[in-house]
C-alpha cells in the first residue's frame, strides 16, 4: 500500500526568496502545503531598546533603518510622533516636502515589490526594469538628502535640507514617465499569462480574515477593504490631497499586485498636487536643541507606510531620552497571515505569497 | 487569446535589447554623485573650537576628541580628534550640529581598508599648536630644536612630533600606538614594553615619526617576542 | 569548403591504411577522433553559449554583461571554468556517495551520446542510424534518471523535490515531444535524420508542420529544464533544486550537460524543421551552426522574459493542451498525406 508522509522543509532563513531573513517552516505533503510556521527575528537589532538610550533626535537614523526600502516613511512616522508628543507645529513647506518624499518612498517600495515578485516568480528581467526606475527615485533622494537608501532626512520640526533646484525637473520628468513605466510593467508582468496563472486565486485572504488578523495597508485593501490611514485618519497635510484608495476584489496575490501598481499611480497624483501647492518658507521649524518632554506623557501616532499601518508609541520620562518606544510594524503583522493564505496551496504558492505580502524584515524583526 | 501577453513580453524585452545600457562602468567611470552626497566624514583641525556639539549629537559614539588646557589661558587646545568610521551611520547629525563646518562630508565613498584599525581616523592639530600643548611636553623640548637651522621647519616639526609621542608614551596613552598594531590589547602590551625600556622607547618613537612601515614591523616583532616570553618563560630571557 | 571535414576524415583513413593499418583499425581510430572532436565542439560551444547567454540577458536587461576579460568579455567563461576546477569538492556527509558522484558523469555522458546521430552537415553524422530520431528521443529521456540520482544521492529535501519535479515533468513532456516529431516522420517517411534533411529539399517542414514545431519547441524547453520550465532547478523556490549540494566541477558538469542538451535539441530543431544544413552559398555545416544558434537565441530570449510556470499548471498544460494538440496534428498530417496521395502528388 502506497502512502505519503508529510515532511518539513525550511524556506529560509538562507533562501533566495526569504526577503532578508525570514524563515517559513513548511510542512508539506509532496508539493502540497499542509502548514506554514513563520519564524521571525533573524534580523533583530533591538531598535526599540536602542531608542531608550538615544535622545529623541538621535533616533531618527535608526528609524530609517526599520523599513529600509522606503526609509522616509518610518522616519516620518517617528518625527511626527515626537512632534505630537511635544506639540510642535511644522512649517508649511516642510510638510509639503515630507509628503513628496514620503510618496516617492512609497513608489520606490512598491517598485521593489513588483521587482521582487517578478524575480521570485523567476522573471529576472522584470526585476531589473523595476529597479532601474526605482534608481531615479534614489537619485532624487540623493539630491535632497545626500543619501540614497537610508536617508535620515526627517528632523523633528521639519526636514534636514530644502529641495535643491535640480530636484524639481527630476521629479517632474519621473512623474511624466510614470505612465510609460507602468504600461511596461503591465506588458512584461501583468499581461503575462504565466504570472497571472501563478497569482490569480493564490493566497486568498478574505476581508474578514484580514481584519481579524490585523492586516493593514495594501494587503488589506487588496481584500476589498478601502482603509487607508491617509484618508481615514489624516496625518500631516494629507487631508488636502485628492487621491483614490484602490481596492481589490478577492484578496488573492493578483489583487495585492494590482493594488500596489495602482497605488503607484495615486502616489504620483499626490506628488503632483504637492508640487503644485508647495509654498515658500522654512523647511525646519524652531525646535529646542535639547528635547525634554514632560514626564509621563505618551503618544501613539500612526501613518500609512508602504507596508501598512506603521505606529509609534512613545512614552517619555522627563529626560532627553524616551522611556519606551514601541514600533507597530506592519510587516510583522502582515507576515502572520502567511500560514493562513498558504495552507492548501503548492510550494511555489508560498513564494508568491511571501512576495505579495511584501514584508521587509528589517521592520518586522526590529 | 492566450499567449498574447507572452508575445508582448517578448516584444518588450526584444526592444530593450537594443536600447542604451544603463550600467555605469564604475572604476573607469565614476558615478555621478549629487552635491549633497555623503561620502567620507572628514575633519578640519584648523576650524575646531572644541565645543563638543558633534560628540553630543552623535548617536553612535563615532566621534571623540582629546583636549588640553592652553597654558596661561582658560581656552582649550585640541590634542587629537578621532573619527571611528566603522560605527558611523552617515546620518549627517554631526555636520548639522557643527557651528564652524569643521566636520564635513566629502564625495569619497571608497572607504574600505585592509585592516580594521585603519578605519579609525585620528586627526592632530597643526604642529605650531601642538607645541603649546601641555606643560610636560614643553619642558621636554630640547633647546637646539628651537634654534633656527637650515631646513629648520621640517626638523623642528619632526622633533616636536617625536616629543609628543614620547610624552604620550610616558603618560601611558596607548592611543598613539593604535595605528601601529592590529589589536588594542597589543597596543597596551607594547606600551608596557616601551615604558620598561628607555632605549626601545626612543628607537620606537623615532621610527614612528620617520618610517611608519618599519615602525609597524618593529612593533609587531616586539609584541610577538613579549607574547612568546609570556607563554614560555623557560625558553630564555634576553 | 562543403566537404572539408569529410575530406579530412577520408584522407586520414587512407593515410593510415597506406601505413599498413587494417581498414577496420583505421575506421576505429577515425570514430574515436570523431568523438574527440564532438567533445571538443561541446566544450567550446558551452563556453561560447555561457558567454552568449550572459550577454543576451545583459542586453535584454539594459546591462553590459561580462566585459572585463578579453574582447567583449569572451574569456570570462574560461576564467569561470578555471575557478570551478579549483573549487573544493564537497560531498555531503550523509549523501549516498556513489550515486552522488556518478550522477553528473552519467548526465554528461547521456548528453554527449545525443550527438552521435546529429548530422552536423551533409553526410556528417557520426553514426548514420536509420532509427536516429528514435535513438535521440530515447536517450533524451535518460537524463531524467541522472537528475533523480542527483536528487536522491544528495540527501537533501530541496534536491529531492527538484528531482521528483524533474521526473514528473520529463515524463509529461516526453510524450508531446515524441508526438510532435511524428508528423515530420510521417511526411519524410524515415526516422533517419539525414533522410529527413533530404526530404526538406523543396520545402522546410516548419511550413508544413508549424503546430508540430510549436509543440516541439515548448516540450523541448521543458525537456531542457530551461526557463520558464526550469522546475528541477527553480532557484527562487528550491534554492538550486537537484544541484543544491553540488560544488565545483561536479556542478559544472551538470551545467555543461544542460548546455550540451540545449545545443543538441536546437540542432535537432534545425534539422527537422529548418532544413538542416540546407542553405545557399555557405557550406552545410556552417548553415546548421547558424540555424542552431538562432534557435538557441530564442530559447535564451524566452528564459529571460518569462516567469516560471507552476508545477501543477506545467503538468496540466502538457496533458490537457500539448498532447491533444500533438495528437490532432498527427491526425491532420495523416489525413493530409492521404489527401495528397489521392490527388496524385
Amino acid at each position: 500500500m502506497l502512502k505519503t508522509d508529510p515532511y518539513t522543509i525550511n524556506i529560509g532563513p538562507q533562501h533566495p526568496s526569504a526577503h532578508g531573513g525570514l524563515r517559513a517552516e513548511t510542512i508539506m505533503d509532496g508539493e502540497d502545503v499542509q502548514d506554514v510556521i513563520v519564524h521571525l527575528g533573524y534580523v533583530h537589532r533591538s531598535v526599540e531598546k536602542i531608542a531608550e538610550s538615544r535622545t529623541y533626535a538621535q533616533f531618527v537614523p535608526y528609524a530609517s533603518r526599520l523599513d529600509y526600502l522606503a526609509s522616509h516613511l518610518p522616519t516620518l512616522g517617528y518625527v511626527q510622533a515626537v512632534e505630537k508628543l511635544l506639540g510642535i507645529t511644522v512649517p508649511e513647506r516642510a510638510e509639503y516636502i515630507r509628503v513628496i518624499v514620503a510618496e516617492l518612498s512609497r513608489i520606490a517600495s512598491h517598485l521593489i515589490f513588483a521587482g521582487s515578485l517578478a524575480i521570485d516568480l523567476g522573471a529576472t528581467t522584470g526585476m531589473i526594469y523595476c529597479y532601474r526606475d526605482r534608481e531615479r527615485i534614489m537619485d532624487m533622494f540623493e539630491m535632497s538628502s545626500g543619501q540614497r537608501l537610508i536617508a535620515s532626512y526627517m528632523r523633528i520640526g521639519g526636514v534636514s535640507h530644502d529641495f535643491p533646484d535640480s530636484f524639481y525637473p527630476a521629479v517632474k520628468s519621473f512623474l511624466g514617465d510614470l505612465p510609460k513605466m507602468i504600461s511596461e510593467y503591465h506588458g512584461l508582468l501583468s499581461g503575462n499569462e504565466i504570472l497571472q496563472a501563478r497569482c490569480k486565486g493564490v493566497g486568498v485572504l478574505s476581508a474578514d480574515d484580514a481584519i481579524a488578523y490585523g492586516i493593514t495597508g495594501p494587503n488589506l485593501r487588496a481584500s476589498g477593504v478601502a482603509y487607508d490611514i491617509r484618508r481615514e485618519d489624516p496625518y500631516g497635510i494629507y487631508d488636502r490631497f485628492e487621491f483614490n484608495v484602490p481596492t481589490g476584489h478577492c484578496g488573492d496575490s493578483w489583487d495585492r499586485y494590482t493594488v500596489r501598481i495602482e497605488e503607484i499611480e495615486q502616489s504620483g497624483r499626490i506628488i503632483e498636487q504637492a508640487l503644485r501647492d508647495m509654498p515658500a518658507g522654512d523647511y525646519l521649524g524652531k525646535v529646542p536643541r535639547i528635547i525634554k518632554p514632560p514626564a509621563g506623557r505618551e503618544v501613539y501616532h500612526r501613518i500609512e507606510s508602504a507596508k501598512g499601518e506603521l505606529g509609534y508609541h512613545i512614552v517619555s520620562n522627563g529626560t532627553d531620552k524616551p522611556h519606551r518606544v514601541h514600533v507597530r510594524a506592519p510587516s510583522f503583522v502582515n507576515m502572520m497571515a502567511l500560514p493562513l493564505v498558504s495552507r492548501g496551496g503548492k510550494l511555489q504558492d508560498i513564494i508568491t505569497n511571501i512576495a505579495t505580502l511584501d514584508p521587509v524584515l528589517g521592520e518586522s524583526d526590529r | 487569446m492566450i499567449g498574447k501577453g507572452l508575445l508582448k513580453g517578448l516584444g518588450i524585452t526584444f526592444k530593450h535589447g537594443w536600447e542604451k545600457n544603463i550600467t555605469i562602468q564604475y572604476p573607469e567611470v565614476m558615478p555621478n554623485l549629487q552635491e549633497r552626497y555623503r561620502g567620507s566624514l572628514e575633519f578640519d583641525p584648523q576650524n575646531c573650537i572644541i565645543c563638543g556639539m558633534c560628540t553630543k549629537v552623535c548617536p553612535n559614539n563615532v566621534l571623540s576628541f582629546e583636549s588640553a588646557p592652553m597654558p596661561g589661558s582658560k581656552k582649550k587646545q585640541l590634542v587629537s580628534y578621532t573619527i571611528d568610521l566603522q560605527y558611523c551611520m552617515f546620518c549627517n547629525l554631526c555636520v548639522e550640529a557643527c557651528p564652524t563646518h569643521t566636520l564635513y562630508f566629502t564625495h569619497n565613498f571608497e572607504l574600505s581598508t585592509a585592516r580594521r584599525g585603519e578605519i579609525k581616523r585620528v586627526y592632530s592639530p597643526p604642529a605650531e599648536a601642538q607645541l603649546l600643548t601641555g606643560e610636560s611636553q614643553a619642558e621636554l623640548i630640547p633647546a637646539e630644536a628651537l634654534e633656527p637651522q637650515p631646513d629648520a621647519e621640517a626638523e623642528a616639526k619632526r622633533l616636536k612630533q617625536l616629543q609628543a609621542i614620547k610624552g604620550a608614551i610616558a603618560r601611558g596613552n596607548s592611543k598613539v600606538l593604535d595605528k601601529f598594531v592590529d589589536f588594542e590589547e597589543d597596543a597596551s602590551l607594547l606600551m608596557t614594553i616601551l615604558q620598561a625600556d628607555q632605549k626601545k622607547q626612543d628607537k620606537m618613537a623615532e621610527l614612528m615619526v620617520d618610517d611608519k612601515n618599519k615602525a609597524r614591523k618593529v612593533a609587531a616583532a616586539f609584541v610577538a617576542k613579549e607574547k612568546r616570553d609570556k607563554t614560555g618563560p623557560e625558553e630564555g630571557k634576553h | 569548403m562543403e566537404t572539408i571535414f569529410i575530406d579530412i576524415a577520408e584522407f586520414l583513413t587512407s593515410w593510415m591504411v597506406g601505413l599498413g593499418l587494417a581498414p577496420l583499425w583505421a575506421d576505429l581510430i577515425i570514430t574515436i577522433l570523431q568523438w574527440a572532436v564532438i567533445v571538443l565542439i561541446i566544450t567550446v560551444n558551452t563556453i561560447v553559449l555561457v558567454w552568449m547567454e550572459r550577454k543576451v540577458s545583459g542586453f535584454i536587461q539594459e546591462r553590459i554583461g561580462p566585459n572585463r576579460l578579453g574582447p567583449f568579455g569572451a574569456f570570462q567563461t574560461i576564467a569561470d571554468t578555471l575557478k570551478l576546477l579549483t573549487k573544493e569538492d564537497i560531498v555531503p556527509a550523509r549523501a549516498d556517495k556513489l550515486i552522488f558522484k556518478t550522477a553528473p558523469m552519467f548526465f554528461i555522458i547521456v548528453s554527449v551520446m545525443l550527438y552521435a546521430v546529429l548530422p552536423l552537415g551533409n553526410n556528417m553524422a557520426v553514426v548514420n542510424l536509420n532509427v536516429g530520431l528514435f535513438y535521440f528521443i530515447s536517450l533524451g529521456s535518460l537524463s531524467t534518471i541522472c537528475l533523480l540520482m542527483a536528487g536522491w544521492g544528495s540527501n537533501n529535501k530541496w534536491s529531492l523535490v527538484g528531482a521528483m519535479r524533474s521526473v514528473a515533468q520529463m515524463i509529461s513532456y516526453e510524450i508531446p515531444l515524441a508526438f510532435s516529431l511524428l508528423g515530420v516522420v510521417m511526411i519524410a517517411g524515415s526516422l533517419n535524420l539525414s533522410d529527413i534533411v533530404t526530404a526538406q529539399n523543396r520545402l522546410w517542414f516548419i511550413i508544413l508542420q508549424p503546430v508540430a514545431f510549436i509543440v516541439y519547441f515548448i516540450a523541448a524547453t521543458a525537456e531542457l529544464n530551461r526557463g520558464p520550465f526550469d522546475m528541477p532547478e527553480a532557484e527562487q523556490e528550491l534554492t538550486a533544486g537537484a544541484y543544491t549540494e553540488y560544488t565545483g566541477m561536479r556542478w559544472a558538469l551538470f551545467f555543461l550537460a544542460e548546455y550540451t542538451n540545449l545545443v543538441a535539441v536546437s540542432a535537432l530543431a534545425a534539422t527537422l524543421f529548418f532544413g538542416g544544413g540546407q542553405g545557399p552559398l555557405l557550406p552545410s555545416w556552417l548553415w546548421i551552426i547558424i540555424k542552431t544558434y538562432l534557435i538557441m537565441l530564442v530559447f535564451m530570449w524566452m528564459k529571460w522574459t518569462f516567469p516560471r510556470i507552476r508545477m501543477d499548471h506545467l503538468l496540466s498544460f502538457s496533458w490537457k493542451v500539448l498532447i491533444p494538440v500533438s495528437l490532432a496534428n498527427i491526425l491532420v498530417t495523416g489525413a493530409g498525406l492521404e489527401l495528397f496521395r489521392w490527388m496524385g502528388w
